[in-house]
């Protein structure tokens, strides 16, 4: 019952997630991987992007104080951010890390900064997401692997 | 008939053993920074049933690769890496092991995907993956194992009917080259496997029903400077007409070398040598139109010719190698092909195959080549085509081999540099094509997988040209004797190039030449003193060295060849490239050394400045590969298509015509 309960729950998080653009097809695909070789599959691939993205994002945060103007460090840096935003589908976060690539390529230096803020900003709601829909289904116990209740 | 029916079937079933296992346990090496990513693509080619192992480090990835060369079936690596950069493990991969490689990136531009191409990526895909794309990529290791065991399976019938394999094998491989599609797998031998020729563990029989390529644990046998010498000394021993697999085997008397790799490895050789004559003979005129140098007529010299081994006879046309041209490594590749084609343009017959050289590395070039040049070759000439392509792959597969050889990177770049340059004049050669005979063009449509394509086409047409009439109709440049030297010197520029590999090929005077009257002699290329030129000049040269080749025996060819020898001392680019070339001016390569430099220099300047024709694409891709590198370093020449920079170019050919 409070399985059962724990596991519609997350399920009804993870479709807001998605109606709401947090996510998209790709983290769909990224859960499909998930099987009984690797049954936590998503939730470290998931982990280990906010591991590498938090230092990825303080690496930009860097690169733009040091070397200001330098728009292809920061571009480089961020294409290597948006890489891994792709990677699990987060779709909002990649999105605004193109509008910063957009405004290096203008040099707009301007832009850069305030997309970076969105960057950081979206990264920290997913983050804060996420975390609560693994728990949940971390609550919900290993009958995950089951047919998922609720529908996905 | 019998034949190809008789091989149909182990091929059937060889096909379908494979299908039932294979690409089940393909075994794939994972490359990027990236860890999440690396991680997604780990799950996904696991869901896929392949045997998966990842690492972050481009240069662990080397490292693993190099260790032994059968752990893997295929690589997937990202762009954008820091500890080196993608394209460039990709041609070292491509070039050291011959393994298919995809790249991935988030980078979906056009001219990321077409420098990814050009250095030989079988494929580029965008992340994110998905997992339907990464199914499919088994096929590329399907075909090259295919390819190779074509031959191998050729070779094997042939042998069964008691036939010269040798013939044979140039048969099986026209056919497979052909890419008749009925055969199914023969079209895989489009791709163009230079290198590794797998080695028959056992009969070639228990290859064709055994082998899984899934778990074939083949060694690829890799034609390294040192066998390629061996065998072309072998070769050389017995007499180019009557060296056959077994006795060249006997003579080169190496372990673990089977008839059918010297076999396939002598059809590559026979026409890589076809290619060089009938670059020669541009060459020759061109090198008469100089005056008379130092004839190389050594033939001997195929020392040069290591690099020939790239020069998958299949392929023929040495896959212009775009890649050599850009990321520098094949470049050497392209550098010949310059030479070659220069005149190409006149040939539209060859545009086909060129096109076919420009769009992929060498594989994909050497595949369409092929089928290109096997029609040309059979017409008895080697396409020129074919000749640039077979060159550039040549070199470029030199490079690979012989990456020590040639620090292929050194040549590459500077042939990338040319080629590029040239190539992207080249485009506009049309025009120029039909002036120059020179293949020229043919070089620079190496490089330009797209644009130069187009380009390639034309100079290629002119390779070929010796047997058609339109090359001679089409340039202005006649070779009376022969050489019309008015060629532009890029042909000249173009031997460099091939360098050493010229030379030997020279050796077989194209019979194209002929046809038009243009080349009445038979180049006899000089291989061997371009071709050791080049391997100690690699750059520049070398390529003189190349053009030397051509050992008319006229006193022009003479005089042509000592170009060549010039060449060998480096001068050859240098000089020529301030000098004497000037393209869009003075084509007429006032002396050798002239020549030499015309290619190269002028195919630089001309290149760039004609604006080729060739959409920006090529040019600008070509551009930002290499920065002017002076033909010096490699000998470029192939750039010669500069030659006849859009509509100008032509008119280089058509002063140095006069000049001569």
């Amino acid at each position: 019952m409070e399985y059962a309960n724990l596991r519609r729950q997350a399920a009804s998080l993870k479709r807001s997630l998605f109606d709401q653009g947090y996510l998209d097809e790709q983290f769909c695909q990224v859960e499909d991987l998930q099987d009984e070789a690797s049954p936590n599959f998503a939730e470290e691939v998931v982990s280990l992007f906010f591991k590498d993205s938090a230092r990825l994002v303080a690496n930009i945060e860097q690169a733009m104080e040091k070397y200001p103007g330098d728009f292809n460090r920061w571009d480089a840096h961020m294409q290597q951010l948006k890489g891994s935003c792709f990677s699990i589908g987060a779709s909002k976060m990649s999105n605004e890390c193109t509008s910063f690539r957009n405004s290096c390529a203008e040099e707009n230096a301007e832009g850069c900064r305030r997309s970076f803020q969105k960057v950081k900003r979206e990264h920290a709601i997913l983050r804060q997401k996420l975390e609560s829909y693994f728990q949940l289904l971390r609550q919900a116990g290993p009958a995950r692997t089951a047919t998922r209740s609720g529908g996905k | 008939m019998l034949l190809d029916a008789m091989m149909m079937e182990p091929r059937k079933r060889l096909m379908g053993m494979e299908r039932d296992q294979f690409p089940v346990g393909m075994r794939v090496l994972a490359v990027d920074d990236d860890r999440v990513c690396l991680k997604v693509l780990e799950g996904l080619l696991r869901r896929c049933q392949y045997h998966v192992t990842t690492t972050n480090q481009a240069i662990t990835a080397l490292k693993l690769l190099r260790e032994n060369k059968d752990m893997f079936d295929l690589v997937i690596s990202d762009v954008h890496m820091p500890d080196m950069d993608g394209f460039k493990l990709l041609e070292l991969v491509g070039l050291e092991m011959d393994l298919p490689v995809i790249m991935l990136s988030v980078n979906g531009e056009t001219k990321t995907v077409l420098k990814g191409i050009t250095h030989g990526a079988c494929d580029y895909l965008l992340k994110p993956v998905r997992i339907e794309e990464l199914r499919n990529v088994w096929q590329h290791v399907v075909r090259r194992k295919f390819s190779n065991r074509e031959t191998n399976n050729n070779l094997d019938f042939c042998k069964e009917y008691s036939k010269n394999p040798t013939t044979d094998s140039y048969h099986g491989l026209s056919q497979v080259t052909s890419g008749s599609s009925d055969q199914g797998n023969r079209a895989s031998k489009k791709r163009k496997e230079p290198h590794s020729e797998e080695e028959d563990e056992g009969d070639d029989n228990d290859a064709q029903d055994n082998d899984e390529p899934s778990g074939s644990k083949k060694p690829r046998v890799v034609w390294s400077v040192e066998l390629h010498r061996k065998f072309v000394a072998a070769v050389n021993h017995l007499g180019i007409d009557k060296a056959v697999p077994k006795r060249i085997l006997e003579l080169m008397n190496v372990e673990k070398l089977t008839r059918e790799n010297v076999a396939s490895h002598l059809q590559k050789y026979r026409l890589y040598l076809r290619r060089l004559s009938v670059v020669a003979s541009q060459q020759a005129s061109i090198a008469a139109a100089f005056g008379g140098r130092d004839p190389f007529l050594h033939m001997g010299a195929f020392e040069g010719i290591h690099s020939y081994q790239p020069f998958a006879s299949s392929a023929g046309i040495p896959s212009f190698n775009p890649h050599g041209l850009l990321s520098g490594v094949g470049a050497t590749a392209f550098g010949l092909q310059d030479l070659a084609p220069s005149k190409a343009i006149q040939c539209a017959s060859s545009n086909g195959a060129v096109s076919h050289c420009i769009g992929d590395t060498n594989k994909f070039h050497i595949a369409n080549l092929q089928e290109k040049n096997q029609a040309n070759l059979a017409q008895g000439l080697t396409a020129p085509l074919v000749q640039p392509q077979l060159q550039q792959k040549w070199i470029h597969q030199e490079t690979s081999d012989l990456s020590s050889f040639f620090s292929g990177s050194a040549l590459a770049n500077t042939m990338s540099g040319t080629l590029q340059r040239v190539t992207s004049s080249s485009l506009p050669p049309v025009e120029l094509l039909e002036c120059t005979q020179i293949k020229v063009g043919a070089h620079s449509s190496i490089r330009i997988p797209s644009a130069s394509s187009g380009l390639l086409e034309r100079s290629v047409g002119l390779s070929p040209y010796l047997q058609d009439s339109s090359i001679s109709q089409q340039c202005a440049i006649p070779i009376d004797d022969g050489f019309s030297v008015n060629k532009l010197p890029l042909h000249i520029p173009f031997v460099d190039v091939s360098t050493t590999k010229l030379d030997a090929s020279f050796v077989a005077p194209e019979q194209d030449m002929d046809q038009k009257g243009k080349f009445p002699e038979r180049v006899t290329v000089l291989p061997s003193e371009s071709l050791i030129a080049a391997d100690r000049s690699k750059c520049g040269t070398r390529s003189s060295g190349s053009t030397m080749l051509l050992l008319s025996d006229t006193e022009r060819h003479s005089k042509y060849l000592k170009f060549g020898v010039a060449s060998n001392s480096r001068h050859g680019m240098d000089e020529m490239v301030n000098g004497s070339f000037n393209y869009n001016g003075s084509a007429s390569v006032p002396e050798q050394n002239d020549v030499y430099d015309f290619g190269i220099s002028k195919l630089q300047g001309g290149f760039n400045s004609s604006s080729c024709n060739f959409d920006g694409l090529l040019n600008s891709i070509i551009k930002v590969e290499n920065d002017d590198v002076p033909f010096a370093d490699n000998d470029l020449g192939c750039e010669l298509f500069p030659l006849a920079p859009i509509g100008g170019a032509v008119e280089v050919a058509d002063t140095a015509a006069l000049q001569r």
